[in-house]
């Protein structure tokens, strides 16, 4: 039998090794890409001497392995360069931008649990039925839905109809935390639409399999009656499955969070990346890059951790 | 004739599954009139799909939604259970009426420890013991009642954690928790090996006397009733076509129907005519595997410390099949037999030699309903089977290779007892018996000289087993295929296999001629399988 204790520190050692791959990939990524960081910085205009002088003062010029290694020492002391851009920090860049994209992301997760949940439930009531049959459509038209697109409709919809929520305003979390949520919940709104199809969906057919299976049956038989069935047994059997979906939405959210900052003029991570690459910034490039793949690989890792406290078949082989 | 207490009265019941399109469909039970007699354990025999199982859903009324009762009644110690409200109905369950089911390894919320559900039991019926600690006193004692001795650490386990007849004695302990007047057991023995069977048999006539329950005991096999239950009721199509003392349908039958089940359940070669052929044991094997050690690996991690646990599972396993031959091959669940050959067939990671004479093996598995894929007509999986054989010849052109398939396809098929008519079907419009010849058809169509057959006939009832035993042999005959035969079932090995192999805990315990091995055991496990096909046979 395997130790809980074992069965994390195994899961650990796995992330740790993942995160170290993804470094290598991203720096390998950024080195072997065409394109002289100097050269653009100065312009065609600069002498080889000029570009020569910058290249020594950014540390271009020594070799790719003390590169790498000291952008890892930067990455772990969350200061991974200067952006040949903005001439600040790569990780104070990032820490400012972080609550935006964080803050919508969580709220469009909450979002998606919230409403696809109660749903799915009632949709798996009765499969085939009137109600079912609505919220099945909703959820295809939702699904086709681009959020990109949402987003457009919802600000026309919030900004010409009813204005209620700002649009188009940021207000910093430490300033007003009530105007902060606020100003986030259209982009997360259009953001979660096509997940909470995407969601309502899986569920659904989830619940509706476990439903009909033996140990429902069973249940039956003892007498439990069938709301205590569906929370005590249905629920908890279906999330086992969901958690994976679950994880893979989250991380979905997080992209897509990069598009809709752009339709909602929000200053997220998702506007610093397009810069970044516009002005061939790679170190600020480079560290976005992996702190979103650091943070899509740590919810993995929590989504493995949540699978196993779930479900004793993995936790106890 | 003396007149008998019924617990259970079901009158002239008819029911059946209306759709939109059909609103008057051909009934699944067709006017079904019985009583159940107070502390009787009555057994309700008949061939898959007759409406067994039906007949037991309506008395617990767990009916699907689709189906509808079009007329009866059924009166549970005299009240009208049609009549009332489903909520009350539900109530009855677990408190009056508790319910055992086939399969126990999907039974069990795999998420939940057993105690957890053994004790929602208790807490679905608010009248019962009070405080926590007093029902998990009642729990404790109730699985000590059935058998175990361990029972607080059982209470902690997850179903994961324990064997299939584990499982169904927590079941058994959850069904009869309250001691309800009628225990409903659905082929409770099916998917069970038959020392299982007999310890499970045991227990609920033992609980039967001891909580003084009365029992609807339903099975395919009328070798299980054996012994088993006072009074037998023959089900055929939705109705009940024969009735009597358990003794006089199985010594006596009165019906036609009753004494062919009876003939099916025997498996009487001369009867059936059953007719392996002869094997040359001079000439070299089909199959020889030696020193097959096999188990289930660890995690990455696992790997390089040291091990704690032993996870091999098979321990040094030599065979050999021959020409022509049907090797038995026996045990109890657990022996290693499902993972010898899963190692054979190359699916299991294992050390050893194995070494096949052969250009293809077939391979049957235990269940016909998962082994096909539902999307896909029959026509489709023989053609799939007919391209992994690679005997088919390219050089033809594709419309003549065309219908040279299909000429094979058909001719394969109808010796399987199938024919034409079957190509375009898909697996779900057949049943289990024909779903088990479409696999030995996939099988022959690739010419194996061996077939390995694991457990075949356990999720068969007694007339399909029959039919297929005698195509197996047919076929043994017919084409000198070489078949490796597992299965719980001795009765069948000393009928058709010339040689046994009886294996336990990873290892082969005892080989030889089967009329030896089986008249003479040397090894314990040996005896000990036979212990409980006498008791379960009364041979």
């Amino acid at each position: 039998m395997q130790s809980k204790a074992g069965y994390l520190i195994g899961k650990l050692v796995e992330l740790l090794l993942t995160l170290l791959v993804v470094s290598l990939l991203v720096f390998t990524a950024f080195s072997i890409i065409p394109g002289d960081a100097a050269r653009v910085m100065l312009g065609p205009e600069a002498s080889q001497a000029q570009v020569d002088l910058l290249r020594a003062e950014l540390g271009l010029d020594k070799p790719l392995i003390v590169r790498y290694g000291s952008w890892l020492i930067g990455l772990l002391t969350f200061n991974p360069g200067t952006s040949y851009a903005y001439h600040m920090s790569v990780g104070e860049l990032i820490a400012q931008r972080l609550p935006v994209t964080i803050g919508m992301s969580a709220i469009a997760m909450i979002m998606v649990i919230v409403i696809s949940y109660p749903m799915a439930v009632l949709s798996a009531r009765k499969p085939g039925r009137f109600g079912d049959q609505v919220c099945s459509v909703i959820g295809h038209i939702l699904f086709a839905i681009p959020p990109y697109v949402a987003s457009l409709l919802l600000i026309l919809l919030a900004g010409s109809l009813f204005s209620l929520l700002t649009v188009g305003n940021y207000v910093s979390p430490s300033d007003d935390f009530i105007g902060y949520v606020g100003c986030l919940i259209l982009p997360s709104f259009a953001i979660a639409l096509p997940k909470i199809a995407m969601s309502f969906k899986f569920l659904r057919s989830s619940i509706i399999e476990q439903r009909t299976s033996d140990y429902v049956r069973t249940s039956k038989s003892h007498g439990l009656s069938d709301f205590k069935i569906l929370i005590r047994h249905v629920l908890p059997n279906s999330n086992v499955s969901s958690i994976t979906i679950i994880s893979i939405i989250l991380s979905d959210i997080l992209g897509g969070s990069l598009i809709v900052e752009q339709v909602f003029n929000l200053p997220g991570l998702g506007r610093l990346l397009l810069s970044a690459i516009s002005r061939r910034d790679f170190p600020l490039l480079s560290g976005i890059v992996f702190y979103l793949a650091f943070i899509t690989v740590i919810l993995y890792f929590l989504s493995d951790i949540a699978a196993s406290l779930a479900d004793p078949r993995i936790r106890l082989k | 004739m003396t007149t008998h207490i019924h617990i259970v009265k079901v009158h002239h019941l008819t029911l059946s599954f209306p759709t939109r399109k059909d609103p008057n469909p051909k009934p699944i039970l067709n006017d079904v009139d019985f009583g159940i007699r107070d502390g009787e354990i009555l057994g309700l025999i008949g061939n898959s799909g007759c409406g067994k199982t039906m007949t037991s859903l309506a008395i617990a009324g767990l009916l699907p939604e689709s189906a509808s009762i079009t007329s009866g009644s059924i009166k549970f110690a005299g009240k009208d259970l049609l009549a009332m409200d489903p909520k009350s109905r539900r109530a009855m369950l677990g408190k009056d009426i508790g319910m055992i089911f086939q399969e126990p390894s999907t039974a069990l919320d795999p998420l939940m420890t057993c105690g957890k559900q053994l004790e929602e039991v208790l807490t679905a019926h608010k009248d019962s013991t009070k405080t926590p600690e007093e029902r998990r006193k009642a729990i404790i004692e109730m699985l000590e009642t059935v058998g175990f001795t361990n029972a607080e650490e059982i209470l902690d386990r997850y179903p994961h954690q324990l064997s299939g007849g584990q499982r169904q004695r927590v079941l058994i302990a959850g069904a009869a928790l309250l001691k309800p007047r009628l225990l409903i057991c659905d082929e409770p023995t099916s998917s069970l090996d038959t020392v299982t069977t007999v310890s499970i048999l045991a227990l609920l006539k033992d609980l039967c006397h001891k909580l003084h329950m009365t029992i609807l005991f339903i099975s395919h096999d009328l070798s299980a009733v054996r012994g088993f239950c006072d009074r037998v009721m023959v089900m055929k199509d939705g109705k009940i076509i024969d009735k009597d003392t358990t003794s006089d349908i199985l010594s006596h039958p009165k019906n036609a129907y009753t004494a062919e089940l009876l003939t099916n359940a025997r498996l009487d070669t001369r009867l059936l005519g059953l007719e392996p052929a002869t094997v040359d044991y001079t000439r070299s094997p089909v199959l020889t595997a030696k020193n097959i050690t096999a188990g289930y690996g660890d995690s990455l991690f696992a790997r390089g410390k040291n091990r704690k646990t032993d996870n091999t599972i098979l321990h040094d396993v030599s065979l050999e099949v021959f020409p022509n031959e049907i090797l038995g091959l026996i045990g109890s669940s657990g022996s290693g037999k499902t993972t010898l050959i899963r190692s054979l067939l190359g699916l299991l990671p294992h050390s050893g030699k194995v070494n096949i004479r052969s250009s293809s093996v077939g391979a049957i598995f235990q269940d016909p309903v998962s082994c096909l894929n539902p999307a896909h007509t029959i026509k489709w999986h023989m053609e799939e089977a007919l391209r992994a054989s690679g005997k088919t010849d390219n050089s033809v052109p594709r419309k003549e290779r065309k219908a040279k398939s299909l000429a094979k396809i058909i001719s394969v098929l109808e010796e399987c007892g199938l024919g034409e008519q079957h190509l375009l079907r898909h697996p779900k419009e057949l049943s289990g018996g024909q779903r088990q010849r479409v696999a030995i058809a996939m099988c022959l169509i690739q010419e194996p000289s061996l077939i390995i057959a694991d457990e075949p006939f356990s999720s068969l009832d007694a007339s399909s087993s029959a039919e297929l035993l005698k195509l197996m042999t047919d076929i043994n005959r017919e084409r000198s295929t070489a078949f490796l035969l597992i299965t719980h079932n001795i009765h069948i090995v000393r009928q058709i296999c010339p040689r046994v192999i009886v294996m336990d805990s990873g290892r082969i315990c005892e080989e030889g001629n089967t009329t030896d091995v089986l008249t003479n055991p040397k090894s314990e496990c040996t005896s000990s399988l036979l212990d409980a096909e006498r008791e379960i046979h009364g041979i």
